[in-house]
C-alpha cells in the first residue's frame, strides 16, 4: 500500500520508481525472470532426484489410496497428488531409488514438478510484497526480492518434487498477511481488520500442514501477537479491559481455532483418501490397521484357544520366537555362569522350530468361549519339537548381565513348574479382550520375577548360530518388549473358528482417534531420525553455506545436481545481519549513555520492522541447534528468506536516513505526524542494481550444478568448488607436487 | 553479623521537600508519542522512569559518585524507626514516596550494636549465631554418624581415593577433573597417615592399615559446612528468619546431599565451593553501596577465589562461574547507565571485576595446577598424556637414558606434539569404513602397540643389523614398521573415518609386502637444544614433520576421537594442507631403543609450565567428550537430566547384596519435589506480578520488586545454567550432576515461601503454623528415608515403604 507522500524535491527517477506503476512493473518483471529460472529445463534430469524418493512415492499412494506413514503433515503431498492426478498420472511408478528414470516409465514428472516451480516463483513476488507493505521502497523490495530469485538453492528445491517450495510460499504468505493485520491495528475489527487476521491463520495453518519446519512459523506469530497484546495490555494506553479481551479472543479465534480446524482437514481429507491397506500400515495400531481395507490383520486376525500352535513375532526386529536342542555355554567369554539351559533365541526365518502351544493352567469347559486365551491369563508356552516348556529364572543372560536368560525345561519335569508361568498381557487390552493372532499386541510378563520376555538386535555368538539374544527385561514399561502371534499353526478344534477369507468390512475409528494417533507417530518418527548422512550438516554451517547436499549424479556425463546457495547472496545476508546486530548492540549502549544516534522515528522502524524479520530468523534457525535429528542445509531457507528481508532493511538503513511514514492506516483517533518520504537518492538504483547484476553472474556461473546440465569436466568441477568444504563429484585429482 | 552501613547518609532526612524530578536521570521518551503530552506533570515523571530506577540504587550511586567514604555519621534514631516498614509490603498503592534503604523481603536490619561490656552481653548480641551453630552440631552428626560403617569401597571412592593415593606416592597421573579437589582427597590421606598403598578396587574391603574412616571424615566436613553457609546465604539474601530456618534445615535434611559428603569424592568439595560462591557473592550484593570500601573488596575478591576453587574441583564448577558472569554484567550495565558516575569510578568498577573475577579465579586454577605438577614428580600411569619433554623430567623415567640420535633400524615410540596429542599407535582391528585396513590410533597409554621400526624404503638394500650405522636425517624417506604386526604406516587417497576431508593412514603389508605409499619423507621443524640447524634427528628434543612422500600431506592428529569401533582413541589422518605452523603436524621421538647406540646422557630438559598446563587441559577436555554414552552397553547407574528433577531414578551407589550396607543416592523426597514445583511457580508469579504491573495494580514498591527479582534471578539464573546445559552435553549423566543445582531450587523453594508466607501480612500464628508443617514434612521425610543414606542393612525387601516412584531401583524386583 503506497500512500500519499509529498512530491516536492524528489529526482524525477526515484519518485517513478515508486509510483504504484513502476512497482507493478517491478514486480511483473522479478516474477517472469523467477518463472523462467525456475521453469528452465524444468524435465532435466528425467530421473528421481533426492527425496523425489519419498514424495513422489506418497504422492503415488494418494492416486493409488494406499495406506503410508511419513513424519510430516499431508497438505504440500496432497498438492502433488492433485497435480499427479491432474496430469494423469496413475500412481503405478514408485520412485524406488534415486537415478530411475521417469519416461522410461511414462511418468508425467513435469506436471508434477511444476507445481513446486510456481509455488516457488510465486514467492518471489511475496518477498516484494512484504518489502513493499512494510514501507520499503521500490528499489530495496527488489534487492530483496533478487536474493531470492536468483538464489541457486531456492531454485534447486522447487524445482523438484519437494516440500519445502510449499512451505517457504506459505511461510512467506503468513508474514505477509500479519503484515497487513498489523498495518490495520488502527483499524481494529472492520471486515479487512478480520480478513487478514483469518488469512494469517489460514496460511499458517498451510505452512505448518506441509512440513513440519511450519510449527516454526507458528511460533513467530505467536511470539509477535504476544508481543502485541503485551502492548494492549499496557495501562498507559488507557485500554480497558474488556477491549483487551475482545482483541484476545480475536486472535484466539484467528489464530488458533482457525488454524487448527484447517490443520485437521487436511487430516481429515488425509484418511478419507487413503482408505486400503498400504505401506504404512505397521506404523499403526491394530485398531487402526482394521479400518484400512485389505489389512492383514482384518483379514487374518483370529482369537486363539488354549492348545493352539502358533508362531510369534517380535514387534519391533521381526524374529520369531525360537528354540533348539542346543544349549548355552556353561562359561561365557567374560567369565560368568549360564545355566546350561536349553537355548531359546530369537531367529528371523520359518521353521518348526518356531512352533509353540498353548497350555492353559486352569480347568477349560470342554468346547465354546471358554476355551479362548484373555488377556490376563496365566499360560505356559510348550516348544512343541522338543516338548520342553519356556522358562525364566534369576541367571544373567549371556550377553547382558543385567537381563535374565530364557531356557525351557522338560515338560513333565514339574520341579521347576512355577518358573514356567507366565502373564498373558496385551498391550491396551482389558480384562475380557480375547487373544487374537495378528492384532493382539502382547508383552509375555513372568510370573514370579515379572520380566518381560524380551529381544534386542544383538547377536549371539557361534554357539547359538548367530541368533538373537531373547533375555527378559526387569523394566515392566519397557515399550520394545512386545510380541504378536503371526501365525496359527494348527488348532485342536477346528470347527471353533474356520477363518474365512471373504472380505470383511473395514471397521470404523473416529477421526479424532486417528488423527491423534497418528499425530503423536509422527513426532515420535521425526525425534528418531538420527541415523547419520553424509550429506547432513550441523546448523551453525548453514549462514555461511558450508557444505550443501549432493541431490543427484549421472555418470555417463558427468552431470550432477548439488544443492548450494548463491554466495553471494548467503553472504549478503550473513553480513547485513551482522551489522544489524552491531546497529542495535551499539543503540543500546549509546543510548545508555545519553546519547540517540538514530533519529527517533528510523529507530523506531530499525527496532519494530527490522526486529520482526530477525525474530522470524531466530525462531527459524536456532532450534535447529537443540535438535538430536538429522539436520540438511535446506532446513535453513525459511530462515534464509528471512534472512533476505533482513538484508533489504538494513540497506535501507545504510543508504539513507529516512524512512517512509506513516505505512499503518491510520484510524480515526490516530493523529498523525508529518509524512517523509525515504530519499535513496541515486545511490539506491545503482547499489542494488550492481548487486543484482553480480547476483546474476553468480547464479549463471553455479547454475549446471543447480539444473544439474551441461555435465561438467573435473577442471570446471574444481573451478566451481568455491569453498573448500563443498564435496562436489567428478571433481579432476588434484595432484600434490611430488617434490 | 555486620550490618551494611547503607541505612547511614541514605533517603531524604526528615523535614526537607519531596523529590523533584530532576533528581533523577530522564529516560528519554519519544516526545511525539501520545500517551506523554497530555499527563501531568507528576505523573509524567512516574511514567517515564522504569520502576526500578527509582530505587536507592541510583541514588546511592549518586552519592559513591563524590567519593567513597564522604557519607558519614550514623542513621537518626528517626530513621531507624523508617526501616522497621516489614509488613507494608503488601500496602498497594501508597508506595512511590521515600526511598527506604536495604530492601529485604522480611529481615530487618539493625545498626550495629557497641561493643559488647561483658559476656551476657556479648550472648545476647550474637543469638542470633544460636540457630546455625545448633544446625551445624546437627549436621555434624547427620555427616559423621556410622560414616565408617561401610568397610568396602563406595561407587566413585574407586577413582578419588586412587588418585588421592597417587598424591601420597607422587606418581603422575591422569584424569578428566581438574587437581583441587583430589589434591584435597591426597592431603586428607596425609594427615590421617595413610601412605597410598591401597589400590581401591571397587567394591574392596579397606586394608587395616587404611584410615578410610578419618579420610571420610575429612571429606563429610565439606558437607557439613554446608549448612552454616546456606543459613548464611539466606540471611545476605534477605529472607526472614522463618525462611532462613527453612533452608537450613532442607540442606540439613537433604538425603542425596548427605548421602554423597559420607564417602572419599569430589562432590562435597564441589557443592562446598558453590555454596561459597553464592554466599560471597550475595555478601558482596549486599556491599554494593559502599563501592571500593575494604569489605567490598574483600567480598569481591573470595568470589573470584571460590569460582577459582569450585572450577579446579570439577569443570561443573563453570556453571555457577556463569551465574556469578550474568550478576556482574547486569552490575555492570546498571553502572554503565549511570551517567553521573564519572569515567574514573567507571573505569575502576570494571578493572575490579576483571581482576578479581577474571584473573583472580584463572590464577587459582593455575596454582592448583602448579601444586599438582609439583606434587606429583615421579613417573606413574598418566605420564604418557603429557608431552614427552614433561615426561623426561620426571623421577622414575628411562627417557634420559635413550640413546640420543636417531638412526635406521631404532625401535622407537613417536608422540604427537599437538594438544592432548598421544602415542602413534596401530593394533589389529582394522577399520569398518574407508579401506578396512588395520587402524592406525593416537593412544594415551604405554604400550607395545606404540613400537615402531625406522626402516629403509623397498628399492634400498634391506636393512642389516651388521652394516654401517646409518643415521637419520633431515629429509631423508623411511618406512615405518608397527613392531607388533609388521605393518607399514601407509597412506592413501581413501578419506579419513572422521575428519572427512584428510585422508585415512592405516597399516599395510607387511615385513616383505608393500609400495611406494609406504613411504615418509622426514621434515625437521627444529630442536630444542640446536634450533633450527639440525643434522641429526635427537630423541626427546627434535620436532619432526612427516610428508606422505606419493601423496605430500602430512601425518596428523588433532583431537578427533574414533567411534567405538576405534575404542574411542584419537584419530590419525593425513593433512593435504601444509601448514608449517600447525602443531597438529608435529610429532617427536619419545622412547628410543637401539642396542648398538650408546645410551644418552642423564639429562633433563625443561618444559614450560604454561604448556603443560595447557597440554594436560586439553587433554582433559579431549578425554571428558570421550565420555559419552555407549549405546550398546546398558549403563543403569546412568540417567538423563529429564529423570533429576522429579526424581524418576536413584543410583546404588554399591552392590545390593543381604549382607552389605547399602547405600542409594536419591534426595529427600518433599525438597526435590517443593524445590521443583517452586521452580514453575517462580515463572507464573513473576508473570503474575508482571501483568498485574502492566495494569498498574502495584503490589511492592520498586525496591521490594528489585530485591524479589535479585533473590528469583539468582535462584533462577542458577538453576537454569547448572540444569540446561546436560541437555546440550553429549557426555553420559549420573543423579549426582544434579545435586549443585538442586541448592538454586531450594533458594527457590525458600524464597517464594518466605515472599507468601513469612514476610506476607500473616499473623504470627499462621506462620508458625505454616514453618511447622514444612519443617515437619522436611524432617519426617529425611528420617523415613534416611537409611539410603546412612546405609541399609540386611535383605533390602525387609523395608517397607522406601520405594516412593515405581521407577526407583532400591528394590530388588
Amino acid at each position: 500500500m503506497t500512500t500519499s507522500m509529498p512530491f516536492t524535491r524528489i529526482p524525477p527517477f526515484e519518485k517513478a520508481l515508486d509510483t504504484p506503476q513502476a512497482s507493478a512493473a517491478v514486480v511483473g518483471v522479478l516474477t517472469a525472470i523467477a518463472f523462467a529460472l525456475r521453469f528452465y529445463k524444468i524435465n532435466q534430469p528425467d530421473q528421481v532426484v533426492f527425496d523425489e524418493v519419498h514424495f513422489g512415492k506418497f504422492a503415488a499412494y494418494y492416486i493409488t489410496r494406499e495406506y503410508y506413514f511419513d513424519v510430516h503433515p499431508p497438505f504440500a503431498k496432497l498438492l502433488f497428488a492433485l497435480a499427479g492426478w491432474f496430469v494423469g498420472f496413475d500412481g503405478h511408478f514408485t520412485f524406488e531409488n534415486i537415478g530411475d528414470s521417469y519416461t522410461e516409465n511414462h511418468v508425467p514428472f513435469v506436471g508434477m514438478r511444476a507445481l513446486p516451480a510456481i509455488l516457488g516463483s510465486l514467492t518471489v513476488p511475496v518477498v516484494y510484497a512484504i518489502m513493499k507493505e512494510t514501507g520499503y521502497s521500490t528499489i530495496i523490495a527488489a534487492f530483496s526480492a533478487c536474493i531470492i530469485l536468483f538464489d541457486n538453492a531456492h531454485i534447486a528445491q522447487s524445482r523438484l518434487v519437494l516440500l519445502d517450495a510449499t512451505l517457504i510460499l506459505f511461510m512467506s504468505l503468513t508474514i505477509y498477511s500479519y503484515i497487513r493485520f498489523r498495518k490495520l491495528r488502527y483499524w481494529e475489527f472492520t471486515v479487512e481488520w478480520w480478513s487478514w487476521l483469518i488469512a494469517t491463520g489460514f496460511f499458517m495453518a498451510c505452512t505448518w500442514g506441509s512440513k513440519v519446519n511450519g510449527i516454526l512459523t507458528v511460533v513467530t506469530i505467536g511470539i509477535a501477537v504476544l508481543v502485541d497484546l503485551w502492548d494492549i495490555l499496557d495501562h498507559k494506553k488507557g485500554f480497558t479491559m474488556e477491549h483487551f479481551w475482545k482483541h484476545f479472543m480475536a486472535r484466539a479465534v484467528g489464530l488458533i481455532a482457525v488454524p487448527f480446524i484447517i490443520y485437521l482437514s487436511f487430516f481429515y481429507v488425509h484418511f478419507a483418501i487413503l482408505t486400503h491397506s498400504g505401506a504404512g500400515d505397521t506404523f499403526m495400531s491394530p485398531a487402526f490397521q482394521e479400518t484400512l481395507i485389505g489389512n492383514e490383520l482384518l483379514m487374518n486376525s483370529q482369537e486363539l484357544r488354549y492348545y493352539d500352535v502358533v508362531t510369534m513375532k517380535h514387534k519391533d526386529t521381526k524374529v520369531y520366537l525360537h528354540s533348539h536342542p542346543d544349549r548355552y555355554p556353561m562359561q561365557y567369554d567374560d567369565g560368568r555362569i549360564s545355566s546350561q539351559g536349553q537355548q531359546v533365541t530369537g531367529y528371523g526365518h520359518d521353521d518348526i522350530n518356531n512352533h509353540w502351544q498353548i497350555i492353559p493352567t486352569k480347568a477349560l469347559p470342554e468346547a465354546g468361549r471358554g476355551r479362548i486365551v484373555h488377556h490376563d491369563d496365566i499360560i505356559q508356552l510348550l516348544h512343541v519339537n522338543t516338548e520342553t516348556l519356556l522358562l525364566t529364572h534369576d541367571v544373567a543372560s549371556p550377553l547382558m548381565p543385567t537381563n535374565q536368560e530364557f531356557t525351557t525345561w522338560a515338560k513333565d519335569d514339574h520341579s521347576r513348574h512355577n518358573d514356567t508361568l507366565f502373564y498373558l498381557n496385551i498391550v491396551d487390552g482389558n480384562h475380557d479382550d480375547p487373544w487374537k493372532s495378528k492384532s493382539s499386541y502382547f508383552k509375555l510378563v513372568h510370573g514370579s520375577t515379572r520380566v518381560s520376555m524380551w529381544t534386542h538386535s544383538k547377536q549371539l555368538p557361534e554357539w547359538a548360530f548367530k541368533q538373537q539374544e531373547i533375555n527378559g527385561n526387569k523394566n515392566p514399561t519397557e515399550k520394545s518388549a512386545t510380541w504378536f502371534v503371526d501365525q496359527v499353526i494348527s488348532t485342536e478344534n477346528p470347527e471353533g473358528h474356520s477363518v474365512d477369507h471373504t472380505p470383511k468390512e473395514p471397521k470404523k475409528m473416529s477421526f479424532f482417534k486417528k488423527f491423534a494417533e497418528l499425530q503423536l507417530l509422527m513426532l515420535q518418527h521425526n525425534a528418531g531420525l538420527t541415523s547419520s548422512h553424509p550429506y547432513a550438516s550441523g546448523p551453525i554451517n548453514w549462514p555461511f553455506l558450508i557444505s550443501g547436499i549432493s541431490f543427484w549424479t549421472e555418470n555417463d556425463e558427468q552431470k550432477q545436481i548439488y544443492l548450494i546457495g548463491n554466495i553471494i547472496g548467503w553472504w549478503t545476508c550473513v553480513i547485513t545481519l551482522s551489522i544489524y546486530v552491531g546497529i542495535l548492540g551499539a543503540d543500546l549502549l549509546a543510548r545508555r549513555r545519553g546519547i540517540q544516534p538514530i533519529p527517533e522515528a528510523v529507530r523506531g522502524r530499525l527496532w519494530n520492522s527490522a526486529g520482526f524479520f530477525l525474530l522470524i530468523w531466530a525462531v527459524h534457525y536456532l532450534p535447529f541447534f537443540l535438535m538430536g535429528r538429522q539436520l540438511f542445509i535446506h532446513h535453513y531457507l525459511p530462515s534464509h528468506l528471512a534472512s533476505a528481508l533482513l538484508a533489504g532493511a538494513v540497506l535501507s538503513f545504510i543508504l539513507s536516513d529516512t524512512i517512509n511514514y506513516p505505512i499503518s492506516i491510520a484510524g480515526r483517533w490516530t493523529k498523525m505526524k508529518h509524512s517523509e518520504y525515504a530519499d535513496l537518492g541515486m545511490r539506491g538504483p545503482v547499489a542494488v542494481g550492481v548487486f543484482a547484476f553480480t547476483m546474476f553472474l553468480m547464479f549463471l556461473y553455479m547454475a549446471p550444478l543447480t539444473y544439474g546440465t551441461p555435465g561438467l569436466d573435473g577442471e570446471t568441477v574444481n573451478a566451481k568448488r568455491l569453498l573448500s568444504s563443498w564435496t562436489l563429484h567428478f571433481a579432476a585429482k588434484v595432484t600434490a607436487e611430488v617434490l | 553479623m555486620r550490618p551494611s552501613q547503607v541505612q547511614i547518609d541514605f533517603g531524604t532526612p526528615p523535614g526537607t521537600s519531596p523529590r523533584t524530578s530532576s533528581e533523577f536521570e530522564q529516560v528519554h521518551y519519544p516526545a511525539s508519542h501520545p500517551s506523554y503530552s497530555s499527563t501531568t506533570e507528576i505523573y509524567k515523571h512516574e511514567e517515564l522512569l522504569p520502576l526500578h530506577y527509582m530505587n536507592e540504587d541510583t541514588s546511592t550511586r549518586r552519592r559513591v559518585a563524590r567519593g567513597p567514604g564522604s557519607s558519614g555519621g550514623f542513621m537518626s534514631d528517626e530513621h531507624e524507626s523508617e526501616m522497621h516498614y516489614d509488613d507494608e509490603g503488601k500496602d498497594v498503592y501508597s508506595k512511590l514516596r521515600h526511598a527506604k534503604g536495604r530492601v529485604s523481603s522480611g529481615r530487618v536490619h539493625k545498626p550495629p550494636p557497641p561493643p559488647p561490656a561483658s559476656i551476657s552481653e556479648f550472648i545476647s548480641q550474637n543469638l542470633e549465631h544460636l540457630p546455625p551453630a545448633i544446625y551445624t552440631l546437627l549436621s555434624c552428626w547427620t555427616r559423621f554418624h556410622r560414616i565408617g560403617y561401610a568397610n568396602t569401597v563406595i561407587w566413585d571412592e574407586a577413582h578419588f581415593g586412587k588418585f588421592g593415593s597417587h598424591y601420597l606416592k607422587r606418581e603422575f597421573y591422569f584424569d578428566v577433573h581438574p587437581p583441587l579437589g583430589k589434591m584435597l582427597v591426597g592431603l586428607a590421606g596425609l594427615l590421617s597417615g595413610y601412605d597410598g598403598h591401597f589400590e581401591f578396587k571397587s567394591g574392596e574391603v579397606y586394608d587395616a592399615n587404611v584410615p578410610y574412616v578419618a579420610m571420610r571424615v575429612m571429606m563429610a566436613t565439606f558437607g557439613v559446612a554446608l549448612v552454616p553457609l546456606g543459613w548464611y546465604t539466606a540471611v545476605e539474601l534477605g529472607m526472614s528468619s522463618w525462611a532462613c530456618h527453612l533452608v537450613a534445615l532442607m540442606v540439613l535434611c537433604d538425603v542425596a546431599w548427605l548421602c554423597i559428603s559420607r564417602f572419599i569424592l569430589l562432590d562435597s568439595m564441589l557443592l562446598f565451593f558453590t555454596f561459597t560462591t553464592v554466599f560471597f557473592l550475595t555478601k558482596f550484593h549486599n556491599q554494593q553501596y559502599q563501592s571500593f570500601s575494604f569489605d567490598w573488596w574483600m567480598w569481591l575478591a573470595f568470589t573470584g577465589i571460590s569460582i577459582g576453587c569450585v572450577t579446579s574441583v570439577k569443570w561443573i564448577g563453570l556453571f555457577v562461574t556463569a551465574v556469578v558472569g550474568l550478576y556482574t554484567i547486569e552490575d555492570l550495565w546498571e553502572k554503565f547507565g549511570d551517567l553521573r558516575m564519572s569515567n574514573r569510578d567507571q573505569i575502576r568498577h570494571w578493572t575490579a571485576r576483571v581482576l578479581c573475577l577474571i584473573l583472580l579465579p584463572i590464577t587459582v586454577y593455575m596454582i592448583s595446577f602448579k601444586m599438582h605438577f609439583l606434587i606429583l614428580n615421579h613417573s606413574g600411569p598418566g605420564d604418557s598424556t603429557m608431552s614427552s619433554l614433561f615426561q623426561a623430567q620426571l623421577v622414575g623415567n628411562d627417557f634420559a637414558t635413550n640413546p640420543r640420535d636417531v638412526a635406521f633400524g631404532s625401535k622407537l615410540t613417536l608422540k604427537g606434539m599437538g594438544w592432548g596429542g598421544g602415542l602413534l599407535h596401530s593394533h589389529v582391528q582394522t577399520y569398518p569404513v574407508g579401506s578396512t585396513q588395520q587402524q592406525i590410533t593416537c593412544y594415551h597409554y604405554k604400550d607395545d602397540n606404540n613400537h615402531w621400526t625406522v626402516l629403509p624404503t623397498w628399492e634400498e638394500p634391506e636393512y642389516n643389523p651388521n652394516s654401517e650405522l646409518r643415521f637419520l636425517q633431515n629429509g631423508d624417506v623411511i618406512r615405518l614398521q608397527h613392531v607388533a604386526t609388521t605393518r607399514n604406516l601407509h597412506s592413501h587417497s581413501v578419506a579419513a573415518p572422521v575428519t572427512k576431508l584428510n585422508n585415512e593412514v592405516s597399516c599395510y603389508g607387511n615385513s616383505t609386502v608393500g609400495d611406494f605409499h609406504d613411504y615418509w619423507v622426514v621434515e625437521v621443524v627444529d630442536d630444542i637444544k640446536e634450533g633450527t640447524d639440525v643434522s641429526r634427528i635427537h630423541s626427546l628434543t627434535t620436532r619432526l614433520r612427516f610428508r606422505h612422500q606419493a601423496m605430500g600431506c602430512y601425518l596428523y592428529s588433532a583431537n578427533a576421537v574414533l567411534p567405538p569401533w576405534g575404542f574411542k582413541q584419537l584419530e590419525v589422518s593425513c593433512t593435504k594442507e601444509n601448514d608449517p605452523e600447525d602443531m597438529h603436524t608435529y610429532w617427536n621421538v619419545e622412547s628410543h631403543w637401539n642396542d648398538r647406540l650408546p645410551p644418552g646422557d642423564a639429562k633433563f630438559y625443561k618444559s614450560s609450565f604454561f604448556r603443560d598446563f595447557w597440554h594436560l587441559n586439553v587433554a582433559m577436555m579431549t578425554s571428558n567428550n570421550a565420555l559419552i554414552p555407549d549405546p550398546d552397553k546398558e549403563d543403569i547407574l546412568a540417567s538423563s537430566p529429564t529423570d533429576w528433577p522429579w526424581m524418576r531414578l536413584g543410583l546404588r551407589m554399591c552392590g545390593w547384596g543381604d549382607h552389605q550396607p547399602k547405600y542409594y543416592l536419591l534426595g529427600t523426597p518433599v525438597i526435590w519435589w517443593g524445590s521443583t514445583v517452586s521452580m514453575i511457580a517462580a515463572v507464573i508469579v513473576v508473570s503474575v506480578y508482571l501483568l498485574r504491573q502492566q495494569r498498574k495494580y502495584i503490589d511492592m514498591t520498586p525496591q521490594q520488586w528489585d530485591h524479589f527479582l535479585y533473590v528469583g534471578k539468582i535462584a533462577a539464573y542458577g538453576w537454569f545454567l547448572h540444569y540446561f546445559p546436560f541437555f546440550i552435553m553429549g557426555r553420559v549423566t549420573y543423579v549426582h550432576h544434579y545435586l549443585p543445582t538442586l541448592y538454586f531450587s531450594v533458594i527457590m523453594f525458600a524464597h517464594l515461601l518466605d515472599h507468601f508466607i513469612f514476610s506476607a501480612r500473616w499473623k504470627g500464628s499462621t506462620k508458625r503454623v505454616a514453618f511447622g508443617i514444612c519443617a515437619f514434612l522436611i524432617v519426617g521425610n529425611f528420617w523415613w528415608f534416611r537409611g539410603m543414606a546412612w546405609g541399609i542393612d540386611g535383605p533390602i525387601n525387609d523395608y517397607w515403604g522406601l520405594s516412593l516412584r515405581k521407577t526407583w531401583n532400591i528394590y530388588n524386583a
